[in-house]
């Protein structure tokens, strides 16, 4: 809480009273420590706070509002609030006459403009009512008294001094009705002081009242014309013309003195006048110096107008020379001007300023036109050196790159200039994680700007920043010509400016062609297309631009916005846009191809670790890094291919580009395939992994590396079938919807041709891996069943139950199902109905092949082909439920005993094995809880 | 032309400066009332200030008019001179036709007021530029007692003999007041009036 202050006393104001408008000085106390803390003030109730100055604690100066008669004046302030005063100001309102001298502006609209109307005697009368014939300040606060009342009281009297019925009584009460005797006893010895020591003689009142009397004079002037025009004649008349004459040498005796003073003043003047012409001319040499060295051309060219319409033509010798002199540095002033418009580190505005100063100093030929020139010549040659340093610094770098693989080279910008903007950084990203397929030389490579990055940089830059003020010179140009109406539009100029923009457009688009699409280049004749500069070529270097394409693109693209919204129907730009459309074209190409080697790189990151989760069962992360490849890719040709800007072509509008286009794409989907293919029946050499991982992952992963080696053919062939799976049913879909979404068309096509792929390729992989399982188990299936002299027909052991190659056919199975199931359990059906297909063909088989049975070996065939076809039961098939029937039809019919002996063992069997069962229940059957007591299932 | 102030009952005391233009009216005035010494000259038309003092244990209000010296304003001087109780008309020591002029303003004050004994203290200003001086004290103190006035030289600028001179022409003033209640009263006490008019001393 700020402290009460006391209130704002105001103890002086000076001046103490005045018209509105007056300068007025209030001095008291408190009154703030601030300007800010004087929160207003009013003068005689007018707020006049806008006017106040705040000087000090004790004083502030404001000009009065039009407050009328005895007022106070009150400031009020932040803290001590409104403040009192123990002076006043009466404010009052003059009437200036027309003639008066004032200091301040007044409101004359009502005062003289109706005095002019009324007549001028008024203004006389006006003036003398102003002063008061007593003295006497009115301050009475008492009404006056109304005309009627003072009518009544002297009736045909008037209070009008001017008037012949002038009664004093009736002023007196009019105007001093309030005053003392005293007071009216001083005015009266005022007013008699003031008639005694009135001096002025009658010069004095001509003066003052010169209007009138030049009004009577006018009056009889034309009083007398319109006498003698009657023609009347006498003695009247002839004194009325002396009298006029009388009063018209009168007042040429008033004047003269006054009007010969005038002429004096005059021909002053003009001797003065003349002389300063001349001393401006005989000045000017050095003046003309001074100011050029001084910077200020317009007052040079000014001085130089001057002298030239004033001396031009000049007889005087001595004139001559000096204006000759005056010409010599005006001549030097031209040429130092023009080597200026040369030089072309100017601003386009100090180039239009130097043009004008050149062309109203009358220079000969025409400057604008030779800047222009200029202009372009030094533009063709700044793209010229930045197109020649670039591609020796590419050659330096290449050839330093060939003698050593760590750069250093002072050349070389450092790194984080690509990190500029988040995109750039993303393509850093990216190009990391694509080294781990390339060798360390490579990377080296990739942390360094591309050359070719820098120079579309350096370029477009040069471009935006110089090419726009050519052309604006170029049209301001033609515009001046325009609007002068002397000179006419020289339309060859007009073509001729064209074709020195469009020479300068192609330049820069073949420069950019020849650096990143030099194809584009093929056809011109082979001096010319050595003028573009060629390029060094290199694998290595193809790729890396590939990485960077899009922001060079982004410049390009810029570049041809920017300089066609200059011009929107000119030529030249035409030829911009292609350039813009073909970069467009050719980075999408670039990065689509790219994606696609690089996914073909991808088997050597496979790292056998699976990964399982509900929905897509086990995979390695090799769909996920596919996947990632390709979202990157799209991502990265978002801004080329998606986002159009006005006037631009769409991309896909040309057919031959979007056919192209559709073909990579599709590619980029099968691309994954091949790599799967590659990595189950060639992977790459376990030493050569273990290294890349080295490089970019480090230690922790080359540990991993070591204690999970490649898995056998079957383990990989199971893990790709997996990711096959997973890639056709989730992975593709996905990339096939970002496609779209992101513009690329016929989209379906390429799905159709992925599904199809990865379809052949599950097939494959599933063949091989089943033939892969089963072979062995069927293979020693009929060794094992005949092994020790087995025959059918002999067969004694009633009482032994399922002999052990069943068991064991059906712990192979379990083997298989479970390496199946740890990769993916959605893989168990399909894997196991096929293989107990295999095994149960093969029993049957065999089992048909038996042309004798002993009662023996009838029940236990019968027994085993039961045992079996319970075990694999829910695996089974219309083929297997086929093969079964025809096996059991070639056994011999059982005795009763015989069924029972099997149904008993087959009881046996499945208590025994109750275990190993399990694995064939599907989930939904439930699981007995009885933990087996005995285990003799030892295969 | 001033206001009685309903908050400021105490006894107000008209005192007018006049003088030639440029002798430091304006001046003493302004280092009175606010301690203040202006060095810039600026022309006054008509200042007005009052403020509350202390003048031998009483309080009252000193109302000070401010005028002009110059020429231009001699024809609007009667009417304010007509409200004056009390006048102090100064000259510069260091300039001789200030006080000349002076006499003039004697009569004119004495024409309007038509009072010989109208309270007026000749005060000769700017003493503290002595070695400018161009009226000699004697001088001055002679035309002082031919009026029958008080003599006092003042320094607006070292503030000597300001306060004074103010405080001497209130006390003249208050004891001709109390002389003219005491004619309308009766005529008691003119003793000690007499008295205070002694008081006055050079």
């Amino acid at each position: 809480m700020a402290p009460r202050y006391p209130p704002p006393l105001v103890t002086g104001v000076s001046p103490k009273e005045g018209p509105p408008g007056t300068r007025i000085t209030i001095r008291g106390e408190n009154f703030g420590n601030d300007p800010r803390d004087l929160i207003g003030l009013k003068i005689c109730g007018m707020d006049c706070h806008l006017s106040a100055e705040w000087k000090s604690s004790s004083k502030i100066i404001a000009r009065t509002g039009p407050g009328r008669g005895m007022g106070d004046v009150i400031p009020i302030t932040r803290y001590g609030g409104k403040g009192s005063c123990t002076v006043g100001f009466r404010g009052y309102f003059l009437h200036i006459g027309p003639l008066q001298e004032y200091a301040v502006w007044v409101d004359e609209s009502q005062t003289v403009q109706s005095n002019l109307d009324r007549g001028r005697p008024a203004t006389a009368m006006a003036a003398k009512e102003e002063e008061d014939p007593l003295g006497i300040l009115d301050e009475g606060d008492k009404p006056k008294l109304r005309e009627e009342e003072l009518l009544e009281m002297f009736p045909e009297a008037s209070g009008n001094m001017s008037l012949e019925n002038f009664s004093p009584g009736w002023y007196l009460l009019e105007h001093h009705r309030n005053a003392s005797f005293s007071d009216l006893k001083a005015g009266l010895s005022y007013m008699k002081r003031k008639a005694s020591t009135r001096s002025e003689g009658p010069i004095t009142f001509v003066r003052s009242n010169l209007t009138t009397i030049l009004d009577c004079l006018d009056s009889l002037t034309a009083m007398y014309e319109k006498y003698s025009e009657e023609d009347i004649r006498g003695d009247c008349m002839n004194s009325y013309a002396v009298l006029l004459m009388q009063a018209k040498s009168c007042a040429d005796g008033l004047f003269q003195e006054v009007l010969g003073r005038k002429d004096k003043a005059d021909s002053t003047r003009n001797a003065l006048s003349v002389i300063q012409k001349f001393r401006f001319l005989f000045h000017l040499p050095l003046n003309i110096q001074r100011n050029i060295q001084k910077g200020d051309y317009n007052m040079v060219i000014n001085d130089y107008e001057k002298a030239k319409s004033l001396f031009a033509e000049t007889e005087i010798k001595i004139f001559r020379k000096v204006y000759r002199e005056v010409e010599r540095r005006i001549a030097g002033f031209r040429n130092m001007l023009h080597k200026r418009l040369k030089d072309t580190h100017n601003t386009l505005d100090e180039q239009k300023k130097l043009i004008r100063y050149l062309v109203s100093l009358e220079y000969k030929g025409d400057p604008a036109w030779e800047c222009l020139d200029n202009q372009q010549n030094w533009l063709v040659e700044l793209l010229d050196d930045c197109k020649d340093d670039h591609i020796e610094e590419e050659k330096n770098g290449m050839q330093s790159d060939h003698q050593t693989s760590t750069p250093g080279g002072p050349q070389w910008k450092p790194v984080n200039r690509v990190n500029k903007s988040p995109i750039k950084s993303g393509i850093k990203r990216e190009s990391s994680f694509s080294s781990l397929s390339s060798s360390d030389q490579q990377a080296v490579w990739r942390f360094r700007t591309p050359q070719k990055v820098l120079f579309i940089e350096d370029i477009t830059e040069i471009m935006l920043q110089n090419f726009p003020d050519f052309w604006r010179l170029g049209q301001s140009y033609f515009t001046r010509e325009k609007s002068d109406k002397g000179v006419k539009i020289d339309t060859s100029k007009h073509s001729k400016m064209k074709q020195m923009m469009t020479e300068v457009v192609s330049l820069f688009s073949n420069y950019v062609r020849a650096a990143f699409l030099p194809e584009s280049l093929e056809g011109m004749p082979e001096a010319e297309r050595e003028k573009f500069g060629i390029w060094p070529k290199s694998s290595k270097q193809e790729h890396i631009s590939g990485n960077s394409l899009p922001s060079c693109v982004r410049s390009i693209r810029n570049c041809a916005n920017f300089l066609s919204s200059l011009d929107t129907h000119g030529d030249s730009m035409i030829v911009l846009k292609d350039l813009a459309f073909d970069m467009r074209t050719n980075c999408m190409f670039t990065l689509l191809k790219q994606a696609i080697s690089d996914v073909k790189c991808l088997h050597t990151k496979e790292t056998w670790v699976v990964e399982t989760d509900d929905q897509s069962g086990g995979t390695t992360q090799l769909p996920a890094l596919f996947e990632n490849i390709v979202n990157e890719a799209i991502q990265h040709l978002h801004e080329v291919v998606v986002m159009n800007k006005p006037s631009e072509p769409e991309i896909f509008s040309q057919r031959p580009i979007q056919k192209e286009a559709t073909v990579l794409c599709s590619q980029l989907l099968q691309a994954f395939s091949i790599c799967m293919e590659q990595l189950v029946f060639s992977p790459p050499l376990q030493k050569k992994e273990t290294k890349q991982v080295k490089v970019v992952i480090g230690q922790e992963v080359e540990l991993e590396q070591h204690g999970d080696p490649i898995p056998s053919l079957d383990k990989r062939l199971i893990i790709m079938l997996s990711n096959c799976r997973h890639t056709l049913e989730v992975v593709v879909p996905r990339i096939i919807e970002n496609l779209t979404k992101h513009g690329y068309v016929e989209m379906e096509k390429a799905l159709k041709a992925a599904q199809d792929t990865y379809g052949a390729l599950d097939q494959r992989l599933f063949s091989s891996y089943i033939e892969q399982k089963s072979d062995p188990i069927l293979g020693a299936m009929e060794p094992n069943l005949y092994r020790g002299g087995f025959s059918w027909h002999t067969w004694q052991g009633q009482n032994q139950g399922v002999r052990n190659y069943l068991k064991e056919i059906i712990m192979s199975l379990i083997e298989v199902h479970s390496e199946v199931f740890s990769i993916s359990p959605k893989f168990v059906m399909r894997v196991m109905q096929k293989i107990t297909e295999a095994v149960c063909e093969e029993l049957c088989r065999l089992v048909q092949c038996v042309t004798d049975f002993n009662a023996g070996g009838a029940i236990q065939a019968r027994l085993e082909l039961e045992a079996l076809h319970i075990t694999v039961r829910i695996y089974s098939s219309n083929h297997v439920e086929a093969c079964f029937k025809e096996a059991f039809d070639v056994i011999p019919e059982l005795s009763e005993e015989g069924k029972l002996m099997v149904a008993g063992l087959l009881e046996q069997f499945k208590a025994r094995m109750r275990i190993q069962l399990w694995c064939f229940q599907s989930e939904d059957e439930p699981v007995p809880l009885k933990m087996a007591t005995n285990d003799d299932s030892n295969c | 032309m001033s206001k009685a102030k309903a908050q400021q009952p105490a006894v107000i005391h008209k005192v007018i400066m006049v003088g030639s233009g440029g002798v430091g009216k304006s001046a003493l005035t302004l280092q009175f009332m606010y301690d203040e010494f202006i060095e810039d000259y600026e022309p006054t038309k008509a200042d007005s200030y009052r403020k509350k003092v202390v003048l031998d244990g009483e309080e009252v209000q000193i109302d000070i008019l401010d005028t002009a010296g110059q020429e231009d304003y001699a024809a609007i001087r009667d009417n304010y001179f007509r409200s004056g109780e009390g006048f102090l008309c100064v000259f510069s020591i260091k300039e001789q036709e200030s006080f000349q002029a002076t006499q003039d303003f004697r009569e004119q004050i004495l024409r309007v007021k038509n009072d010989e004994n109208i309270p007026f203290l000749l005060v000769g200003n700017m003493a503290d530029l002595a070695e400018q001086r161009q009226v000699s004290e004697d001088e001055a103190l002679k035309r002082a007692q031919e009026w029958k006035v008080n003599y006092v030289e003042t320094s607006a600028k070292t503030r000597a003999n300001v306060d004074k001179v103010f405080y001497d022409l209130m006390r003249e003033i208050r004891s001709r007041k109390m002389e003219a209640s005491r004619q309308s009263n009766g005529k008691q006490k003119k003793k000690r009036d007499t008295k205070k008019m002694k008081c006055v001393v050079l």
